[in-house]
């Protein structure tokens, strides 16, 4: 459903993106998994308009997220928890986009009621919000018009443990109904619980890319991503 | 299909108003507005053309920058990343965007009158003094349009540069740099008379239709409007949003 071809992008003469492709099936959570600064967000920007590729494509169901019909609908995505207007209640915040997107009011609580943020809560603004509080928000607005795909960039940060295992519930519970759900971050071992695949991203490339229990077979996946990823990690410092 | 405009509208006309901050700025214009009709009514006596020309005062800058907030919230507060990928045709958000602050200018112009009336008849009552109703809807057509004009001014300078503070220092800058020009001899005042949309709509805005030069006119606002509107909504749809 979600596809990444041969995706590459050159910012002033670096790959941040080097022949990215991998693919993403209805029915299943694909994590995307690398360091900070190997490439994750600036993908999941590609593929739904908010940044180019130098070359290669970014689809979902075969098409560029611009071409699809009201691609919003069907795409969910969440793509910083921080990206909110402080000043706006958690209310409005929904409600703007139920409209843009022509859905009934009565999703906006529903939507308030899946992430499990009160009446209360969602009366106040933003701004005084925990991150793993906008966190919730922005899964709440990107499952407004029950996507059949969903692009998560970094969701569990800033969640409780009881947040990450309820993302954890959610997540699956979705990807049992159909939906394909790509989330990113930077901790292997949160995506590792959920994900049916794993893609590890590393400066840019894709390192490996398998079933969890494909890549478990013979020694941790951890201890794979780590070697793995010891020279993007380098890179950094 | 995607998002139909009078759904944009409808969202960005919101977003307007949502806030705190733009509470915040609507109630302060309200207020400002209120004080100083009823402030000048006192010390001027019973004029509604003057008292609601008081008005003007406080929205030469206020309706500009909040022009100029609408725009460039998007990108202070990084909201960008959600409105653009709920409308990945973002020309059309930046349309959408224009028309709530623009219909704002008109409706505080008559908001302005609306309170020039009672200031008017208070002041003359108190001052025992016969009240002049002297505004006309020849002078209040242009001084609505005056006040549209800036903040249609804001909003571009706001799409142009996407960066708050920056527009807001360059339009309250641009008055005192065209008087400079103005003094710089023959080409400078020549220059300030067709580009500095504060002289060009200075007519419009007392409602002297008659001197009022429409190619300087039109020359200023493809200056200030459409020319950095333009380049702004080519820019903003270009640009990579993070």
């Amino acid at each position: 459903m979600i596809e990444f071809s041969n995706v590459t992008k050159t910012y002033k003469g670096v790959k941040a993106l080097d022949d990215v492709s991998f693919a993403v099936g209805p029915g299943s959570v694909t994590g995307f998994v690398g360091p900070n600064g190997a490439g994750k967000s600036t993908a999941l920007r590609i593929l739904v308009g908010l940044g180019r590729a130098t070359s290669g494509s970014a689809t979902v169901c075969g098409r560029p997220y611009h071409e699809l019909e009201r691609p919003a609908c069907q795409v969910g995505t969440l793509l910083d928890a921080g990206a909110l207007h402080p000043g706006r209640s958690g209310r409005e915040t929904l409600t703007l986009g139920a409209i843009t997107l022509g859905l009934p009011r009565s999703r906006v609580d529903e939507a308030l009621d899946l992430v499990g943020l009160t009446r209360a809560e969602a009366r106040r603004a933003v701004g005084s919000y925990s991150l793993g509080m906008r966190q919730r928000l922005g899964i709440a607005h990107a499952l407004l018009a029950k996507p059949r795909a969903l692009v998560l960039d970094e969701p569990v940060n800033g969640l409780d443990p009881q947040g990450i295992h309820w993302m954890r519930a959610l997540l699956r519970d979705l990807a049992d109904a159909g939906c394909a759900v790509l989330l990113s971050s930077h901790l292997l071992h949160e995506v590792e619980q959920v994900a049916d695949h794993i893609v590890v991203i590393g400066r840019g490339r894709v390192l490996v890319q398998g079933g969890v229990a494909e890549l478990n077979r013979g020694r941790s996946l951890e201890q794979t991503f780590l070697e793995l990823t010891a020279d993007a990690d380098r890179s950094l410092a | 299909m995607t998002v139909p405009f009078h759904r944009l509208l409808i969202v960005e006309t919101r977003k307007l108003f949502d806030t705190r901050s733009a509470m915040i700025l609507t109630a302060v214009l309200l207020l400002l507005t209120v004080a100083a009709i009823a402030g000048r009514g006192l010390y001027i006596g019973p004029d509604l053309q003057r008292l609601v020309w008081t008005a003007g005062l406080g929205y030469a800058n206020l309706l500009p920058v909040l022009g100029i907030l609408t725009v460039t919230n998007e990108w202070s507060h990084r909201t960008a990343l959600t409105t653009f990928a709920l409308e990945p045709r973002r020309w059309r958000v930046m349309a959408a965007k224009a028309v709530p602050p623009t219909l704002a200018a008109a409706v505080a112009s008559l908001f302005a009158l609306l309170v020039a009336v009672p200031a008017t008849a208070l002041a003359g009552a108190v001052r025992h003094v016969p009240a002049h109703w002297n505004a006309t809807p020849a002078t209040m057509a242009g001084w609505t349009a005056t006040n549209v004009l800036f903040t249609l001014a804001g909003v571009a300078l706001g799409a142009l540069l996407l960066n708050a503070p920056a527009a807001i220092v360059v339009y309250l800058a641009s008055t005192g740099v065209w008087n400079a020009v103005a003094m710089l001899g023959g080409t400078g005042e020549t220059l300030a008379e067709w580009l500095d949309l504060n002289r060009t709509a200075a007519p419009l805005a007392t409602g002297d239709w008659a001197d009022v030069a429409p190619a300087r006119l039109a020359a200023s606002a493809a200056l200030w409007i459409v020319i950095p509107l333009l380049l702004g909504v080519v820019r903003v749809s270009r640009r990579e949003v993070r």
